[in-house]
């Protein structure tokens, strides 16, 4: 009897233990933790960008690029190009981003104009209220 | 407080008599030995696939663009991704070989025979069925793996002489392996399979009741003697209680299982995952060697090795209508597959092709 | 009974005995998969058929191209040096901007086309002012090959840089100094990419890696095309700093890795454990 005991009470502790190994792994898959509060927002002055002249910037860890264009007004894109990784260049005369490594060109709605990149330049959320540009 | 509770049952459901008649009244026979907990290690076995299947579907995203993302974020970003979607993929072909021996020892046992054809039908159909999971749930991931093995499954069918093509075209539900192809899998694999495989489960676990576990064809048992005219459930009086003894063996085994699930998860997480398996789809790119998983590999060797495409497929089609009426060909009534040679040979020599096939297939 | 059997046995065996000749594989192969359901096949450029009738493997132009870095990325003849590659009567039209084999001093600007980067730096560094003055050289195939038996165009590497190449024209000591200069973040690149190679084994999707040391690479190289010692050494210290930021992250998750081995390993001695309990449980009491 004694020997019966033990192991029922250890067997049940053993399957607890596999219990709880599972459950909790499940709670945190099921509530995953809020992402680090990403970059809320970032401003930027108009003087800063004079008409025709885009600015390089950082924004959320992800370099990024902001035009003021005189037609199209102003837009953001980060400057990730969507092939292989590298960091695309604004060509003013052209109105166009190109990649120097492979030369990928996107326009200025991001969309893939030539090269070998498989997606479209992600554009940043931006508002203009007055003298300022705010991206986020 | 937990005799107050059975006594609550008992009051309502007259829980004692339940757990006599089911549990520690029922009995099995002396002889039973470990393979015949088989049965429950797949059940256990399916259960494990229900649930990390469900867990993984709360992250996973069924269309082409994301489908591989969802898949890598489950295995990266989510926490504990990782733990669900192992033993998802481990899992999965861990319940294949259970069941393959479930079938293997079933029959080496003669437990199809009458009374349990119905049985051996239903779970037939059940392993077909696993099967149908299996090459469904493979195309999910969207990986070059997933989609070049599918496009190669997915374009049997057209062996048959005037409907292969309508047949390919209703499975991929477009020319090529695409969107639309991992839609409907997905609906199959998630929705479509898992109530009509329940239904045959439940059909399958009660005519095992109801009819009663068979003793083992190897010493003396009193089903062979007895005259068959008429239903009679088998007692087994002589044998012991399910509940604890053979519960525990049930029980043990399917620890066996878990703990080798969680074993190749530990030492080899890679061995159903090749590089190719980490890829995201190509459709303009075939990878260098494209092959069916494991479980297929001896049918797709043999379609290879029969020159006629259309005498391959009917081969395959006829070997499998064999396997599942098998009960209504062989109605000899010597159970004991000790005294049948021919049977013993030819099903050990079969057994032997589909394993050499299988390793020949891999070359 | 034993009839059916055995009538079952020889449907099987004679099947197998249809079995002859081996070719099998590629008879299947051919009949599933080359067929529009196998998903459309990049054609074969219509230059490749030409040019495959060389007499001697020292002009097989296509196979030596499949030799390259190229070939692996799915550039093709008419990338660089135009024409049609879809009609074979346009293939070397100057209409569809067919250039044939390019002057030494015009090779920049066929490799700038999308080496735009690298052409850049190039144009500006003593190298390319050189070939601009002799027209002669020092071009981009100068260092890293075309499509010549024994100088295939391979993944750039810094052995690219030794003295049997650079001092066939100047003496070593400059080249040296670069190669030495680019070291130490060549050296940190090599290990990442070993890093990369065994997370890759270990099953771990490495895309966003691959990407940023890809960038960081190719941004670093440009660099090096001004052959301006002391641009590179400014910058190594940047580089540096990017590729430690990589570092630490595949750190990261190789000892992720390691603690998903302890999880499962623990959760399988967990039920192994109790599979043992069980074991020792009271089996029915013999009669």
């Amino acid at each position: 009897m004694q020997r019966r005991k033990f192991l029922r009470v250890l067997l049940g502790l053993l399957g607890s233990g596999a219990a709880v190994s599972f459950a909790y792994p499940l709670l945190r898959f099921l509530a995953p933790p809020r992402t680090a509060a990403k970059q809320k927002s970032l401003v930027l002055s108009k003087g800063e960008i004079p008409a025709g002249e885009a600015k390089e910037i950082i924004y959320n860890n992800t370099p990024s690029i902001v035009i003021n264009h005189p037609a199209k007004g102003v837009l953001a894109f980060t400057r990730v190009c969507t092939h292989l990784g590298c960091l695309v260049d604004y060509d003013k005369k052209a109105g166009r981003l190109i990649c120097p490594c492979h030369a990928g060109t996107f326009d200025l709605d991001g969309k893939v104009m030539s090269g070998p990149p498989p997606k479209p330049l992600p554009k940043l959320p931006l508002r203009v209220e007055g003298d300022s540009i705010i991206l986020g | 407080m937990s005799k107050g509770i059975r006594d609550w049952l008992e009051m309502r459901i007259g829980l004692d008599d339940l757990v006599k008649t089911n549990l520690t009244g029922s009995m099995v026979p002396k002889n039973v030995n470990l393979f015949y907990t088989l049965g429950f290690v797949s059940l256990v076995g399916y259960a494990i696939q229900v649930l990390s299947g469900i867990v993984l579907m709360i992250y996973y995203i069924p269309h082409p663009d994301h489908a591989f993302r969802s898949v890598q974020d489950i295995m990266s970003k989510v926490p504990y991704g990782w733990l669900f979607r192992q033993i998802h993929v481990v899992g999965s072909n861990l319940l294949v070989i259970a069941a393959f021996m479930h079938m293997i020892t079933i029959f080496f046992m003669g437990n199809y025979k009458k009374p349990r054809e119905m049985t051996w039908l239903g779970g037939a159909v059940m392993l077909i069925f696993t099967l149908a999971f299996c090459l469904s749930g493979y195309l999910l991931p969207w990986s070059q793996l997933s989609y070049w093995a599918t496009t190669v499954v997915t374009s049997m069918p057209t062996a048959f002489p005037i409907v292969g093509d309508f047949l390919a075209h209703v499975l991929r539900g477009t020319e090529h392996v695409s969107g639309a192809t991992l839609s409907r899998f997905f609906a199959l694999h998630v929705s479509i399979l898992p109530p009509l495989f329940l239904l045959f489960m439940a059909v399958h676990f009660l005519l095992v009741r109801r009819i009663g576990i068979s003793s083992t064809p190897f010493g003396k048992s009193d089903e062979e003697s007895r005259a068959w005219d008429r239903y009679q459930k088998k007692r087994h009086t002589d044998g012991y209680p399910y509940y604890p003894y053979f519960f525990q063996k049930q029980m043990f085994m399917a620890l066996v299982y878990i703990s080798v699930m969680f074993a190749i998860i530990t030492f080899a997480p890679t061995l159903f995952l090749p590089v190719e398996a980490n890829t995201p789809a190509d459709p303009l790119k075939t990878p260098a060697l494209i092959r069916p998983e494991w479980y297929f590999l001896a049918p797709y060797q043999m379609l290879k090795l029969i020159p006629n495409k259309f005498l391959g497929i009917s081969i395959q089609i006829i070997l499998v209508s064999i396997f599942i009426v098998w009960p209504f060909l062989d109605t000899h009534k010597e159970k004991n597959i000790l005294k049948r040679p021919v049977l013993r040979g030819v099903f050990i020599a079969l057994m032997c092709l589909w394993v050499l096939l299988m390793f020949w297939g891999m070359k | 009974m034993i009839r059916k059997l055995i009538l079952y046995s020889c449907i099987l065996f004679a099947a197998f005995a249809a079995v002859v000749h081996a070719g099998y594989r590629e008879d299947f192969e051919r009949e599933f998969l080359t067929k529009p359901w196998a998903g459309e096949q990049v054609e074969e450029s219509s230059c490749i058929g030409c040019h495959s009738f060389k007499p001697t493997a020292d002009e097989n132009v296509p196979v030596q191209w499949k030799m390259t870095v190229h070939y692996e990325n799915n550039v093709s003849c008419h990338d660089c040096h135009g024409g049609d590659p879809k009609d074979a009567s346009m293939a070397m039209s100057h209409q569809r901007g067919f250039i044939g084999v390019p002057k030494p001093a015009d090779i920049p600007d066929l490799c700038g086309k999308c080496h735009i980067g690298i052409l850049k730096h190039f144009l500006e560094s003593g190298h390319g002012k050189a070939l601009k003055a002799s027209r002669n050289g020092p071009s981009c195939v100068t260092c890293h090959g075309s499509h010549k038996k024994g100088n295939y165009i391979q993944k750039a590497h810094i052995d690219i840089i030794n003295e049997q190449l650079c001092s066939q024209c100047h003496s070593y000591d400059r080249a040296r100094e670069m190669k030495q200069a680019l070291f130490v973040v060549e050296k940190k690149i090599q290990e990442i990419e070993g890093g990369i190679d065994s997370l890759r084994k270990s099953g771990v999707f490495v895309d966003e890696e691959e990407r940023t040391l890809f960038s960081t690479h190719a941004e670093f190289r440009a660099l090096f095309h001004s052959v301006d010692v002391t641009l590179v050494k400014n910058n190594t210290d940047l580089f540096s700093q990017r590729l430690i930021v990589l570092e630490q992250k595949m750190r990261e998750t190789f000892s992720e890795l390691q603690f998903r081995r302890n999880f499962s390993a623990f959760l399988m001695l967990l039920f192994a454990g109790m599979g043992i309990i069980l074991l020792l449980l009271p089996k029915p009491p013999k009669e």
